[in-house]
C-alpha cells in the first residue's frame, strides 16, 4: 500500500496532470512545510559552529599529506597559522619537518631510575598543545608492584605525597613507534603512516575519527579528541609542525610522535628534557656511538608485549645492582621508610638503584 | 493491510503534523549535553622546567657563605679544617653530609688549597670537573655516564652537532647527599578513556568523567564494566 499525497487521476497512470483540489493543496503544503522545518531543525546544531574556525574550503579541498606539493603545503600552513592566531592570539612558528636520511629514532627508558614523578607527562602536555579539558596525555606512568610484569596490576592513578614508593616500580608507557605498527594497518584512509625515521605520524586533516587505530594499539598509546581540545592561550606552544603539535580539531586521533618538530631538527624530546633523574634516553640507533646504541649494546633491554610482534622502538632497561646492602646510608634510609629488614630486604627485592 | 479511502486521507493528513512535531523536538532538544569536566588546569611551568635538576657550584669563587659570594680560599686561608668526621659545622650549616661511608670533608676537598678538589692519587682538579672525582669510587656508574647510559643529556641527541651537553654528576646529585630525595608527583590523569582500574574498591566514577556524566546517580555500574576499561 502506498500513501499518496496527490489525489486524483495520477494513480491510474498516464500523462494527465493530477487534479489539484483545495484539500490536496493544503495537505501537501503542510507535509512539505513540516518536512522542510524538520530538516532545518535537524541541521540547526550547525549554527553553533563558527565558520571561520571550524570549516574552510581550503581545508576541504586539501590533499593527503603525501600528495601535497610544496605550494599546497604552504597554503595549508598559512591556513593553520591564521586559525591559530584567530583562536589563541599567538603567531605560531609552524613548519613541515620531514624525516632526515640515515636516522632511525629509538627511545630507551631506565626503569631503575624512574621515580614516577610525572614530570614527563606534563612537559609533554605543555610541549604538544594537548587538551587540558578534557585532559589528553600521551604518557601514562604505571605504578607496578615489585616483582611482577603483569600490566593488569599497574595503576596510573596513584596519588602519594611523595614518590617513589619503596614497594613499587614505575613504568611510563607512551607510543612505542613500532616497526610493525598495527595502528597503521587498520587505518582505512591512510591518515597515519610510518615515516622513514621510524616515527608513526598522523595527518590530523585526513583523520576521519573512526578510532580503529586506537583499538588496534596494544600499548593504549592513542588518544581521541572527544571534544574540541581546550588549551589556555597563554600556554600554547608556538613552536609547531604540521605532523606533530599543531592544534588538533575535534574528532581526530593523536599520540606521541617523539616530539618530531624538535627531534628532526636535532633537539631532544620534551619529556626527556624535563625528567629529573635522567631515566629517559633518546637517539639515532643507526649511529653506533649514540647513547641508545650503547644502551642496546651494554644494558639488559626489553620491550613491552614482545609477543604481539609489534617490534617497538621503545626499550626499557635497568641497571645492574649496586651494592646497597653494604651501604649504611641505604640501610638507614630503608629503616627510616619503615621497611623491614633494612637495605637487604628493600633492595634485594627486585630493583637495583640507590648509590649513584 | 488496506485502508479505506477515508482512513488513507486521515493518514496523509498526519504527515505534516508529524514532521512539525519532529521539527519541534529537534529544535528544542539539547544538541550538546554538558559534560562535567574538570576545568582546565596546568602545572606551574617551574615544575616541568627542562635541564639540570640542580645548579651546582661550578667554580670555587662562587661559594656562598652567609649571603656573601666569595672564593673558598678567602676564608680558608685563615680557617683550617679539622679532619675528624661528624664534626658539628660552625659554617656551611646548610650542608648535610649523607654520602654513605664517605664522611670526611678532605676526602674530596683539598686542605691546602680550598679552591681545588683532590683525587685519590693527589691530582688537584677544579670544581667543574666533578665527574673525575666521583669516578674514584663510582667506577661502574662513571663508565655508564661516559657512554651516555647513566645521567642526563641535554641539547641534542646528535653528538656530532656540537650542541650536545652531558650533565655532570653534581648537576643532578648533591655531592654531600647524593641520594635522590623523594619528590612530590604531579597530578595524575583524568582523561576520558582512562577509567579507574582499582576495581576492588567501589567502582569509582572519580576518574571517568564520561561515565560519571552518562550514569544516573542512583544507578550503580555493573561489576563487569570497569574490566572493559582495562588498558592492556
Amino acid at each position: 500500500m502506498s500513501l499518496r499525497i496527490w489525489e486524483g487521476k495520477s494513480a491510474g497512470g498516464g500523462s494527465d496532470a493530477p487534479e489539484m483540489t483545495r484539500r490536496s493543496f493544503l495537505r501537501t503544503s503542510t507535509a512539505v512545510v513540516g518536512g522542510m522545518t524538520a530538516i532545518a531543525a535537524a541541521l540547526s546544531p550547525l549554527k553553533d559552529l563558527n565558520p571561520s574556525e571550524e570549516f574552510s574550503l581550503e581545508q576541504f579541498i586539501q590533499k593527503h599529506y603525501k600528495e601535497m606539493t610544496p605550494r599546497d603545503m604552504e597554503i595549508a600552513l598559512d591556513r593553520i597559522r591564521r586559525e591559530v592566531e584567530l583562536r589563541y592570539r599567538v603567531r605560531p612558528e609552524i613548519r613541515d619537518v620531514r624525516a632526515k636520511a640515515g636516522v632511525e629514532f629509538v627511545y630507551a627508558l631506565n626503569l631503575s631510575r624512574c621515580i614516577g614523578c610525572r614530570r614527563c607527562v606534563h612537559a609533554c602536555v605543555n610541549e604538544n598543545n594537548q587538551s587540558r579539558s578534557p585532559e589528553i596525555q600521551y604518557i601514562r606512568v604505571l605504578e607496578m608492584p615489585r616483582g611482577t610484569m603483569d600490566m593488569e596490576k599497574g595503576d596510573h592513578h596513584y596519588d602519594r605525597p611523595t614518590v617513589p614508593d619503596a614497594s613499587h616500580f614505575y613504568m611510563p608507557v607512551q607510543c612505542h613507534q613500532c616497526a610493525n605498527p598495527p595502528c597503521v594497518k587498520v587505518c582505512p584512509v591512510e591518515a597515519t603512516w610510518q615515516d622513514a625515521d621510524g616515527i608513526t605520524v598522523i595527518d590530523y586533516d585526513w583523520c576521519i575519527g573512526c578510532r580503529y587505530c586506537e583499538a588496534a594499539c596494544p600499548y593504549w598509546a592513542r588518544r581521541f579528541n572527544f571534544t574540541k581540545p581546550e588549551v589556555p592561550a597563554d600556554r600554547v606552544n608556538p613552536d609547531m609542525s604540521y605532523l606533530s603539535n599543531r592544534p588538533r580539531p575535534k574528532g581526530v586521533v593523536e599520540k606521541c610522535h617523539f616530539c618530531l618538530h624538535r627531534t628532526r631538527e636535532g633537539r631532544l624530546p620534551a619529556c626527556l628534557e624535563a625528567c629529573p633523574t635522567g631515566a629517559r634516553k633518546f637517539g639515532n640507533v643507526l649511529d653506533p656511538e649514540s647513547e641508545v646504541s650503547q644502551i642496546l649494546k651494554h644494558k639488559r633491554v626489553f620491550v613491552l608485549k614482545e609477543e604481539v610482534g609489534t617490534l617497538p622502538r621503545f626499550f626499557y632497561y635497568f641497571d645492574e645492582r649496586y651494592p646497597n646492602s653494604i651501604d649504611p646510608e641505604a640501610k638507614q634510609i630503608a629503616l627510616s621508610l619503615g621497611y623491614e629488614g633494612g637495605a637487604d630486604g628493600m633492595f634485594g627485592a627486585s630493583r637495583g638503584g640507590g648509590v649513584a | 493491510m488496506t485502508l479505506d479511502s477515508k482512513g488513507r486521507a486521515m493518514a496523509i493528513w498526519l504527515v505534516g503534523p508529524v514532521f512539525l512535531g519532529v521539527a519541534a523536538w529537534l529544535a528544542t532538544s539539547s544538541t550538546s549535553a554538558p559534560i562535567p569536566l574538570r576545568p582546565a588546569s596546568d602545572v606551574p611551568r617551574e615544575s616541568i622546567r627542562p635541564g639540570a635538576w640542580r645548579t651546582p657550584l661550578k667554580h670555587a669563587n662562587e661559594a656562598k657563605v652567609n649571603g656573601a659570594v666569595r672564593p673558598c680560599s678567602e676564608c680558608h686561608r685563615l680557617f683550617g679544617t679539622p679532619p675528624e668526621e661528624n664534626r658539628t659545622l660552625i659554617q656551611h650549616k646548610d650542608i648535610v653530609l649523607a654520602h654513605g661511608i664517605n664522611k670526611r670533608c678532605l676526602n674530596c676537598h683539598y686542605g691546602a688549597d680550598r679552591d681545588k678538589l683532590v683525587l685519590h692519587d693527589g691530582t688537584l682538579i677544579d670544581f667543574n670537573e666533578t665527574p673525575r672525582l666521583c669516578s674514584n669510587c663510582h667506577g661502574t656508574v662513571y663508565r655508564d655516564w661516559q657512554m651516555g647510559v647513566h645521567g642526563k643529556t641535554m641539547g641534542s641527541w646528535d653528538a656530532s652537532s656540537g650542541t650536545q651537553q652531558r650533565l655532570a654528576c653534581n648537576e643532578c646529585h648533591d655531592p654531600h647527599a647524593p641520594r635522590y630525595k623523594p619528590l612530590e608527583p604531579l597530578p595524575g590523569p583524568e582523561t576520558l578513556r582512562m577509567g579507574d582500574q582499582r576495581r576492588e574498591e567501589e567502582p569509582s566514577k572519580q576518574h571517568a568523567p564520561l561515565r560519571r556524566w552518562s550514569m544516573p546517580s542512583h544507578d550503580e555500574p555493573s561489576k563487569e564494566e570497569p574490566k572493559k576499561e582495562n588498558p592492556s
